[in-house]
């Protein structure tokens, strides 16, 4: 389903005034010689702290995120809300809505972006919310922000079933962990980490060649991990989901720089492990896994793009009892 | 035509009446030859009344004003003052109508529209038999349209219904409701019967429960005055959600001519289970707003609005579990809701289907597959959905829930015509369909006086409150979750 946009229509609103808005909009779409159905699998709350650069200029929140390649892969109803903590109440204060085209003229498809942006007391906030999305259809929540900085309130996880995140995105990977312990615990949402995804081929490549973590083959055994700088919350991840099986793994280190030449080739381990006398290599594009009693092992990484994984993580109903395991032996 | 609005400079003929009558003229659908007569209490000028029209038109119109069309239409607006207290009260208006006929050449067909409270609709008729304003059946036309409400009560309806039947024919009163003709409840019935995959699933062998939710984001506002005497049961459920519910029970009507509809609407209200003494704690939740937030701003509660009395316990929601005893929809529970403050304005219908069995895709009992969903949406994003479960690509069985999705804007573009405009248009060509027929109305308050009366014997117990910007109240949900249901919010 994925393609480009092929037209974009966007109209400045007032928050009262967002449905009429949408709906003239859809209208003027409607009136066009081709026809454009609406197309809309979940709502998509896209959160985003104030940023100088958007100015008054509502529509320009979506700057810098991928929203029209994540909605190409999954027609969402897009929120994006640039939200302050405010001390009083109030309306938010400049808003905007659009609407996506994308398909060949023969089968035209159009997905609506409404952008809001607030400053209020968190309970007030969801008032907001709630004004917004459908209730016919799941929602989730991206979380576009380092959490290890700044998380969603309690308020906001009520709206939605499902929490996006990008655990590459903390600058403190032990302060992110703690931030979601809450939920953790609770379950109150589904977790999706983009970062998590990435660990998945070194997973299956690991159980693949040592046989599943139940098995007596991780038994005793110690397992270090080092990880490329920024890549602290993936070495984490992966300690924790050792650990959620009793296997025992050290806390994860900062490994030394590969050079420069291997970083402009992706070829620098992201992530590397050791286990007893395996060594396991995380890159961009591949997995390696070396021991000495038989040849080594390398399969593929499949590349995914931020989009790809935040739709395909839209497309997933059902809790990831894997990571929050993961999760929950690390809180 | 000649068209009198009693009531002419009233907030009603501002918003609704004028723009929708202007509209029709732009439209072509008017008669060529036609008046449209404001009759009020304060006395103001054709002139002054063209420009009241005027300022509603630019305002609650859904098409901004053309100076041509503006200006013919205003040529066809006059207005009269008059009260219809005493003996000749209506002479002076019967004497412009006169002259305004004459003048445009009508031949004397006339609409009375009693865009007045309802404590006048007896005064007012009354009034137009003694001034001879109502012909005998046989003659030129003349046509009455009642607003709601039509009384507050089974009694004061009946009384009301007997003073216009004492000088119209009930073939000459239109009652409206004005849910009745919006474009999207009038696809309700070509939904249902124009398509024949629907139909056939439209029963207790299917359908699990059905859902009616009528959502207003405002609160009281000015209308305080009104609503203090009326709340959320008489205002929404008496009417509007009673005959949204008949709209999607009510049997295949043999033609559609309108009685024959009408009769079949009427069925469905009067196979309504009745909910009477202590039935009526278990199966209705009644609510008052409290103090929250509407869109980030701070909203206040019911009784610190304006005109409120601080110990008032008019509803402002009300959530019922209702069934119809009838061989379609034995067991089948209908679930309706209504409420001031609640997070938006959205009026929907949702036809749930029952589960599939729980083996293959819906085996697992910690991941139910949802299941299928007909939502008609009324307003204000107006069509309807079909939910389907259907795999995702990829070498998972990964299943997801689609949305077959009809968008009236997207598909038809263009704005659709007002409510007020379809029926104002069927009044003029002798349409009843889409009105609300004596036994109807009637029927609709005998259902629901049971409820009212157990609520006055109760007074303040069993009224709870719910946060201005909330889904109603914990009871509200509990009503529907304690049968193993959710609401769906729209």
């Amino acid at each position: 389903m994925a393609g480009a946009v092929a037209d974009r229509s966007w109209r400045a609103s007032t928050p009262e005034a967002i449905d009429a808005d949408l709906s003239a909009l859809w209208r003027e779409v409607g009136r066009g010689e081709t026809p454009v159905a609406r197309a809309v699998m979940s709502n998509l709350i896209v959160f985003r702290s104030p940023s100088a650069a958007s100015g008054e200029d509502a529509a320009a929140l979506i700057r810098g995120l991928p929203v029209e390649d994540v909605v190409a892969r999954h027609p969402s109803r897009v929120i994006v809300l640039e939200h302050c903590h405010g001390e009083t109440p109030r309306a938010p204060s400049a808003s905007a809505v659009g609407i996506l085209t994308f398909g060949p003229a023969t089968a035209r498809y159009g997905v609506e972006l409404i952008v809001v942006r607030s400053a209020c007391p968190e309970p007030s906030l969801l008032s907001i919310l709630r004004r917004f999305v459908r209730g016919d259809i799941p929602t989730s929540i991206w979380w576009t922000e380092d959490m290890s900085a700044a998380q969603p309130s309690d308020a906001m996880l009520t709206i939605g079933r499902q929490l996006v995140y990008d655990s590459r995105r903390w600058r403190d990977a032990r302060r992110g962990v703690a931030a979601l312990a809450p939920l953790v615990r609770h379950h109150r949402v589904d977790l999706a980490d983009i970062n998590w995804r990435r660990l998945a081929p070194l997973r299956r490549a690991l159980v693949h060649a040592r046989g599943p973590l139940k098995s007596d083959a991780w038994r005793g055994v110690d397992v270090r991990v080092a990880h490329a700088g920024g890549d602290a919350a993936l070495a984490w991840l992966f300690a924790g989901w050792l650990r959620a099986e009793r296997v025992r793994c050290a806390d994860p280190t900062a490994a030394a720089g590969a050079g420069e030449a291997a970083r402009e080739q992706d070829r620098e381990p992201l992530l590397t492990a050791w286990i007893g006398t395996m060594t396991a290599t995380l890159s961009a594009h591949t997995v390696q896994i070396v021991c000495p009693d038989a040849p080594p092992l390398v399969v593929a990484a499949a590349a995914e793009s931020e989009a790809d994984a935040i739709a395909a993580e839209l497309r997933s109903l059902a809790p990831d009892a894997v990571l929050i395991s993961a999760l929950g032996a690390l809180v | 035509m000649t068209i009198v609005i009693f009531g002419g400079g009233g907030d009603l003929a501002r918003r609704k009446l004028l723009p929708a009558l202007y509209n029709l003229h732009v439209d072509g659908v008017l008669p060529p030859r036609i008046a449209i007569v404001g009759v009020g209490r304060k006395p103001m000028s054709d002139d002054d009344y063209r420009a009241f029209a005027k300022e509603g038109v630019e305002k609650f119109s859904r098409r901004p004003i053309d100076a041509h069309a503006w200006e013919s239409f205003a040529a066809a607006l006059f207005f009269v003052a008059a009260e219809v207290d005493g003996e000749q009260a209506l002479g002076p208006l019967g004497a412009r109508l006169d002259i305004v006929e004459h003048e445009r050449g009508l031949n004397g067909d006339r609409i009375y529209y009693l865009a007045i409270p309802p404590t006048l609709f007896a005064p007012t008729v009354k009034q137009l038999a003694r001034s001879r304003f109502v012909p005998p059946p046989d003659g030129r036309v003349a046509r009455v349209i009642v607003e709601k409400p039509i009384g507050r009560d089974l009694q004061s309806a009946r009384e009301i219904n007997d003073a216009i039947a004492a000088v119209f024919e009930e073939r000459a009163i239109y009652r409206i409701d004005h849910y009745l003709g919006k474009e999207t409840v009038q696809n309700i019935l070509v939904m249902r019967f124009a398509n024949s995959i629907f139909e056939p699933l439209f029963n207790q062998k299917y359908v699990d429960h059905v859902q009616i939710t009528v959502a207003e984001e405002e609160g009281v506002g000015t209308r305080a005055g009104y609503y203090e005497q009326a709340g959320a049961l008489r205002d929404m459920v008496q009417n509007h959600i009673l005959q949204l519910l008949a709209m999607v029970a009510m049997e295949p009507p043999h033609s559609l001519d309108a009685d024959v509809i009408r009769d079949e609407r009427l069925e469905v209200l009067k196979s309504l289970r009745p909910i009477q003494g202590d039935e009526v704690d278990a199966n209705v939740v009644r609510a008052q707003y409290g103090p929250g937030f509407i869109l980030g701003k701070a909203a206040p509660g019911y009784t610190q609005e304006s005109g409120v009395a601080a110990a008032s316990v008019t509803e402002t929601y009300v959530a019922l579990r209702v069934c119809i005893d009838n061989w379609r929809w034995a067991g089948v529970p209908f679930f309706l809701r209504t409420g001031k403050r609640l997070p938006k304005r959205a009026s929907e219908i949702s036809v749930h289907l029952k589960e599939v069995p729980p083996i293959l895709f819906n085996a697992d009992p910690g991941a139910r597959l949802d299941p299928t969903i007909l939502a008609i949406r009324i307003q204000p994003d107006e069509g309807f959905s079909l939910g389907i479960n259907s795999k995702v690509p990829g070498p998972h069985v990964q299943i997801y829930p689609v949305k077959m999705d009809f968008h009236y804007g997207s598909t038809f573009g263009g704005s659709s015509p007002e409510a007020y405009e379809r029926l104002l248009l069927d009044v003029i060509a002798g349409d009843t369909t889409l009105f609300m027929r004596r036994d109807a109305v009637e029927a609709a308050w005998q259902w629901v006086m049971p409820i009212l009366d157990r609520w006055a014997e109760r007074g303040r117990d069993g009224l709870v409150t719910y946060p201005a910007g909330e889904w109603g109240p914990e009871q509200g949900e509990a009503l529907i979750s304690s049968a193993g249901r959710r609401w769906l919010a729209p």
